[in-house]
């Protein structure tokens, strides 16, 4: 090899070198990341959104219990009215009538 | 403690009676059966200009109807299937034209003429929710048995507060408790629930070109019934049944239920079951 081939890869090698190691200083592995406030911001917001709907949940669950035993007891309100409103309704049907001799206390008379 | 209060409703007088202790709940209980007239009167008269019944005959149709007017007017077209067209509540242009056009007390007991025309029944009405629809110059009249639908009602109400009768004009109902009613001169029904309505010709008639008329109207001839009835009573489940029952009754129809006959040779007759 000649002197000029060591010193064409000589220089070669010292650009190289100078590119890995201004790829390596841009790259500036000593300083750490920041974090971005925006991200920062929305990951606060998710986590304050999801323990207002937990919160939000168990007020719905515990609001649905209470609905549904009021309406189950109302549902047996209901039936038992209606039971005895046809137990009347059956006992009342037919009107009850009797020829009798007494004072009329009113008249019926064409209407 | 027997409490009788009347006024005047629904074009006749009301009585009501309560058996009940004397004191502020009674007399709350008949004020508010006092009220409840003038409620379904405001709802179902054919006098008054701005009745909810008026402005549907008036329009044809009326929408957002009180329930009371739509369950009345339901009662009658049941009733108008299950009387075979004997109780019509579309009679209100012939018992119009038969001349009872305003309220009975103005209605003069003569008038020269013409003679009326007949007018036709059997129009169509339209229920859907709280509209309803009349057919081309269709009108109702629901005096009897709004009547009766109101003598019904305000028992229900007077009942929470004692045993009671009321009676509008002859159409009564009873809840509790028994009451003799009178029904002619010589008969007298005890009733201990149930309903009594008397429809006849021997009142509300007058004359027009001396052809006697009245307010009963044969729905078959668009002309207030001929026959040789003059009143007819009828016991029934409820008043407002009670007067649909009497009118078809009078109309020829046989009834099953207790009833009294009066016919015009002066016979009275009981049957359904009555002895």
């Amino acid at each position: 090899m000649t002197d000029s081939s060591h010193r064409l890869y000589a220089v070669v090698i010292a650009v190289v070198v100078f590119f890995v190691s201004w790829a390596a200083v841009a790259a500036k592995p000593w300083a750490t990341a920041k974090p971005d406030p925006r991200l920062a911001a929305l990951a606060q917001r998710e986590q304050r959104l999801r323990a207002d709907a937990k919160l939000v949940q168990q007020v719905v669950d515990q609001r649905l219990a209470a609905y549904q035993v009021a309406l189950k007891t109302r549902k047996a309100q209901i039936a038992t009215a209606q039971a005895r409103s046809l137990q009347v309704a059956q006992s009342t049907a037919a009107p009850a009538v009797r020829v009798v001799n007494l004072p009329p206390l009113t008249i019926t008379r064409t209407s | 403690m027997m409490m009788r209060r009347t006024f005047r409703a629904m074009g006749t007088e009301v009585e009501v009676l309560l058996d009940a202790p004397v004191g502020e709940r009674a007399e709350r209980a008949l004020d508010r059966a006092e009220s409840e007239f003038e409620r379904f009167e405001q709802i179902m008269s054919r006098f008054r200009d701005d009745s909810e019944l008026s402005r549907l005959n008036r329009d044809g149709r009326i929408e957002g109807a009180s329930p009371d007017l739509v369950r009345v007017v339901k009662l009658a077209l049941e009733a108008r299937e299950h009387t075979d067209g004997r109780f019509d509540p579309t009679v209100h242009d012939a018992v119009v034209a038969a001349g009872y056009d305003r309220t009975f007390a103005d209605v003069p007991a003569e008038s020269p003429g013409p003679p009326p025309s007949p007018a036709l029944c059997g129009g169509a009405v339209h229920i859907d929710w709280s509209t309803i629809e009349l057919g081309q110059g269709t009108r109702l009249d629901l005096g009897g048995i709004g009547k009766g639908y109101a003598v019904d009602r305000v028992a229900e109400l007077l009942a929470l507060a004692g045993p009671c009768l009321v009676n509008a004009g002859g159409d009564l109902a009873v809840r509790g408790g028994a009451w003799p009613v009178g029904v002619t001169d010589e008969i007298t029904l005890e009733l201990t629930r149930g309903g009594i309505a008397t429809s006849g010709r021997d009142r509300r008639h007058w004359r027009v070109a001396d052809t006697e008329m009245h307010h009963l109207i044969d729905p078959s001839t668009g002309r207030p019934a001929d026959g040789d009835l003059v009143s007819v009573t009828v016991v029934a489940d409820s008043a407002a049944n009670a007067e649909v029952l009497a009118k078809a009754a009078f109309l020829g129809a046989v009834v099953d239920v207790p009833h009294v006959l009066v016919t015009a040779d002066g016979r009275t007759v009981l049957a359904g079951g009555l002895a």
